[in-house]
């Protein structure tokens, strides 16, 4: 008889290790994402997020370690465990000889709903995902954002309580991926626990309110996105002139109060300092007050990958 | 108990789920279509064409469902790769697994649906090859014609299809290719293992064991030809003469059916979506 262990959390790893012969994917991972949150599952690609989410799926099976939903061993009872959890898993098939009815007509069916029910969530559910008027219409006519879209129709068929996704823009257009964006902010609003894995940095700021940096096998960061956005920040600032400036005004700039060091590219300048914001802020201001012809001022965002290392070199010694 | 028998029910319901899905995926990709049509055909042509050409039929009832029944072996290796050859291994190559797996949907159920399909669609085709044949029997010979000898081929065709479908189905849950799993499938019974078999009798060992063995028994059970007269020879001669047993039949093909479909479970479970 499989124990349960309800503790509040939606999703809970603990110490999960998973190796693919010599390859250590994961490295002991252990998280906890409670229920309601919209956590993005970020890092590069080979980062271990894909094995991660198969693990919670029950597609693999750790090598040790366990994973549990909503306090259900995923791996002794995927049954039980998975039963108010839709998922979408990399890239995949879809039948493309039936139609979207009756490929959710199926499902529905798995998930134990009634026909009633099965009708009224596809209509749904394909509104949901703009493809309403294709739901008598064979899969293999469709686009590869529409399979996708498609796809996501069937994580939300049963209206999940929990939402696993792997990277849910990949293969979208600008608009598809704007529309899944809007879909994941109206799902959030529902109580609805997501779990996001995405590579993309500013994808997830914009859906997620916590983080997992999860960096070659292990978790180097876990925070709300405020805090990991603001480690995403350079303490450097990058200013574009009117003119290029002259060599006169360089020394006045370098003189000025705040500023670290300067480095000049054409009438393009980056400024180094504290990376504070009110810093910022003065030395915007000094430079209106002292009449240089400032078009644009920002502050420069970190690379994925210096993300990572700077993250992973403050968890140095254990996991934030 | 109550909490048994629930899970039970729900594990039957999961399984009836799969095998309803899997036999609308086959009328969807024109298999059962197919494999009608050709079961039709096959039925069909030894009647039609000698009576189109005025050749005249057979003398006997049993002569004429011997010639008939001849093709059944064949219509259940065709039939067998083309709904049970890619039904597992397709769902690992296409990843219609990433789909199909991670549900509430108990997996030994949604497998054993899925075997069942495969033996249903077969099934079918195989009924309607000797329920024509029936028909043409009946329409030529009289009611009389059909024997009680009639019925053991068909059942013994049926047993020889669970044989011939677990063997097929065990190459879908151990192969990553679609194509590999259906073409080993069928040349297994077409070819490796009656060669085998051919190449056993040479060297003088009875190869009961082989399931090809045993699929003369469709039409020697109408006691028309006796399969040691047409068995002795095969491609590369042979000194040795051997005689099936029917009961040795039975117990091997119960035992390829029921062995492999159990193994099958075995690596399928084992297998993992990597």
């Amino acid at each position: 008889m499989e124990k349960m262990v309800d503790d509040g959390y939606a999703i809970r790893a603990e110490n999960v290790v998973k190796k693919f012969g010599d390859l250590t994917a994961l490295k002991g991972v252990s998280f906890k994402v409670k229920k309601g949150d919209v956590v993005g599952y970020l890092g590069p690609n080979g980062a271990g997020k894909t094995t991660t989410i198969k693990l919670l799926t029950n597609l693999l099976s750790p090598t040790s370690g366990n994973l549990y939903i909503e306090g259900i061993d995923v791996n002794k009872n995927p049954q039980k465990a998975l039963k108010n959890v839709g998922s979408l898993i990399e890239v995949p098939g879809m039948y493309g000889y039936l139609t979207p009815n009756e490929l959710l007509t199926h499902f529905g069916k798995v998930y134990r709903m009634n026909d009633e029910r099965i009708k009224q969530r596809i209509k749904r559910v394909l509104k949901t995902v703009r493809l309403q008027d294709w739901e008598h219409k064979k899969i293999e006519d469709f686009s590869t954002g529409m399979k996708r879209r498609l796809a996501i129709g069937l994580a939300l068929l049963s209206d999940p309580e929990i939402l696993i996704l792997d990277e849910p823009v990949m293969g979208l257009d600008p608009k598809g991926i704007k529309e899944i964006r809007e879909l994941i902010n109206s799902l959030s609003e529902k109580d609805i626990t997501i779990f996001l894995s995405s590579h993309l940095l500013n994808e997830v700021s914009l859906t997620c309110n916590k983080v997992i940096f999860l960096f070659e096998g292990e978790i180097v960061a876990y925070d709300d996105v405020e805090t990991i956005l603001g480690d995403a920040k350079h303490n450097r600032i990058s200013v574009e002139f009117l003119n290029p400036l002259s060599k006169d005004e360089i020394d006045d700039l370098k003189s000025l109060k705040y500023i670290e060091k300067v480095k000049v590219d054409g009438n393009e300048v980056k400024i180094y300092n504290s990376g504070k914001k009110e810093r910022m802020h003065k030395i915007l201001t000094i430079l209106i007050e002292k009449g240089f012809e400032v078009v644009s001022f920002s502050y420069e965002k970190k690379d994925l990958e210096d993300l990572y290392i700077s993250l992973a070199g403050k968890s140095e010694g254990g996991v934030k | 108990m109550t909490k048994i028998l629930d899970n039970i029910k729900s594990d039957m319901y999961d399984m009836f789920l799969s095998t309803k899905f899997e036999l609308r995926k086959h009328y969807r990709r024109n298999r059962i279509q197919m494999a009608v049509i050709l079961s039709i055909f096959l039925a069909s042509v030894f009647y039609i064409v000698p009576t189109i050409w005025n050749m005249g039929l057979a003398d006997t009832a049993e002569e004429f469902a011997s010639t008939n029944l001849g093709f059944v072996n064949l219509l259940i290796i065709i039939s067998g790769a083309l709904f049970a050859g890619d039904i597992l291994s397709s769902e690992y190559e296409n990843k219609t697994g990433l789909i199909l797996f991670p549900t509430p949907q108990d997996h030994n159920s949604l497998f054993i649906g899925k075997y069942l399909a495969s033996a249903i669609a077969t099934f079918s085709v195989v009924t309607i090859y000797y329920g024509i044949t029936a028909l043409e029997i009946q329409y030529v010979y009289g009611i009389s014609g059909m024997g009680i000898e009639f019925m053991k081929s068909y059942l013994f065709s049926v047993l020889y299809m669970f044989g011939a479908i677990s063997l097929i189905f065990f190459f879908s849950s151990v192969m990553n290719r679609s194509i590999t799993s259906t073409l080993l499938g069928f040349f297994s019974l077409m070819m490796i293992l009656p060669i085998t078999e051919s190449v056993l009798k040479m060297v003088d060992i009875e190869p009961w064991f082989l399931i090809s063995y045993y699929e003369g028994f469709i039409t020697d059970l109408l006691g028309v030809i006796e399969t040691s007269d047409f068995r002795n020879g095969g491609p590369f001669g042979s000194s040795a003469s051997f005689t099936p047993d029917f009961y040795t039949g039975i117990y091997v093909l119960l035992g390829y059916t029921i062995i492999l479909f159990i193994l099958s479970l075995y690596f399928v479970n084992k297998r993992r979506m990597e």
